[in-house]
């Protein structure tokens, strides 16, 4: 007898040949498969040209006007960084860097060659390195004391993947899963002064809140949603 | 094509999603508006390339699962919900749908969740087992057998 599962698949042209050709012979031979068969075609088939009246229905007009809407004024990486592309003289500290940085954009050649920066360029996307990605992938924010980059939310977007905010020695930012490194999203200088053991003290940047708030979809994650997300991998 | 041009010619399938998902025509089109809301406003998270569709379904997905815990955590509070929510027929959306997709949006309603999703992304939508899995975040078994399960539970609601 085949597994419901086989039998389905079989029916939505999931299996590989050799394996339809199997269920197919049982199907065949067996007069209540085939009329099971039947049976959830037609109702599938109702489904669909019910659902189906919608594809021909007109897209309501107050949402055919917002899809055409241009860009809202949001920070907006990916232009910015298409428009930052050749300004760069020459290799700055990493600091002086993140401090040039009105919304954190780093140039796909100008990234610092050492290997502690926090941040590194690939395929001209901007990922977390070395110290920070470490951090990103094992600590958690519930259970911090000393550490050098602290861990601040964790949350998934609205695309679904998860996203956490740090702040480490002389920036925060916010980076986002992807495949199994963290992109970074956002990274904002620490205000002159407030750099190293005092930054703490000086609460979020109201970029990064800016940015979390337009990014976020749903809650954070509490404490055990935070170790669970860590123990599947960030996925 | 560019962005917009692209959502807007998505917008039929994504409307017809939403009406697999939500329990009433309008409940629907809210939750469309808000897709494409937030759609536009995180557009930068899009990666040109990659399939428009695929992510637009995500964060319609992803709206109305928080829509749908919010809601159950406020009705946690007051007092159940109408006879006529619990049949899901919903008696504002007479006019604009025709008796055939109450039937099957009523039929939808009284899935799981988990397996409305999974019924609208491969029986309505028309997307690959793989497809629905990885938009869903789970393994492609567990999609097969949620798939299953409310394939059963249709074919007693709508007949053949």
């Amino acid at each position: 007898m085949v597994k419901d599962e086989t039998f389905f698949a079989w029916l939505d042209g999931e299996l590989d040949a050799e394996e339809a050709a199997r269920v197919e012979a049982e199907v065949a031979g067996d007069p209540k498969l085939r009329e099971l068969a039947a049976q959830h075609r037609s109702m599938q088939a109702r489904m669909k040209s019910a659902f189906d009246t919608i594809l021909d229905a007109p897209v309501p007009e107050s949402i055919s006007t917002i899809a055409r809407k241009p860009e809202p004024q949001v920070i907006d990486f990916a232009a910015r960084r298409a428009r930052a592309r050749p300004a760069w003289p020459s290799l700055p500290q990493w600091a002086a860097m993140a401090a040039t940085l009105a919304v954190g954009i780093v140039v796909g050649t100008m990234v610092p060659q050492r290997s502690s920066a926090p941040v590194e360029v690939s395929g001209g996307k901007l990922y977390a390195a070395a110290a920070l990605a470490r951090s990103l992938d094992t600590q958690l924010a519930s259970a911090q004391s000393n550490e050098a980059d602290r861990i601040g939310m964790t949350f998934r977007d609205q695309a679904g993947s998860i996203c956490r905010s740090f702040t480490e020695a002389r920036s925060s930012g916010l980076a986002c899963r992807s495949g199994d490194r963290w992109q970074v999203r956002g990274l904002f200088a620490a205000p002159e002064g407030q750099a190293g053991a005092y930054r703490m003290a000086a609460g979020m940047d109201p970029n990064l809140a800016a940015l979390i708030d337009s990014t976020i979809s749903g809650e954070p994650f509490d404490a055990t949603g935070e170790k669970a997300a860590r123990d599947k991998g960030w996925r | 094509m560019p962005f917009e041009d692209e959502l807007t010619a998505l917008l039929p399938r994504l409307r017809r999603f939403a009406h697999a998902l939500a329990r009433s025509p309008s409940d629907a089109d809210d939750l469309t508006q808000m897709t494409v809301e937030r759609a536009i406003r995180s557009r930068s998270q899009w990666q040109p390339g990659t399939r428009l569709d695929s992510w637009l379904y995500r964060i319609m997905r992803n709206i109305w699962i928080d829509t749908v815990r919010s809601r159950a955590r406020k009705e946690k509070f007051e007092a159940p919900p109408e006879e006529a929510d619990s049949i899901g027929v919903d008696p504002t959306c007479g006019m604009e749908a025709s008796m055939d997709l109450q039937r099957v949006m009523a039929a939808m309603q009284r899935l799981p969740e988990e397996q409305r999703e999974v019924v609208a992304l491969i029986l309505i939508e028309g997307f690959g087992y793989r497809e629905a899995a990885e938009m869903l975040d789970l393994p492609i078994g567990t999609v097969s057998s949620r798939l299953v399960r409310g394939r059963a539970a249709l074919l007693a609601l709508v007949g053949a």
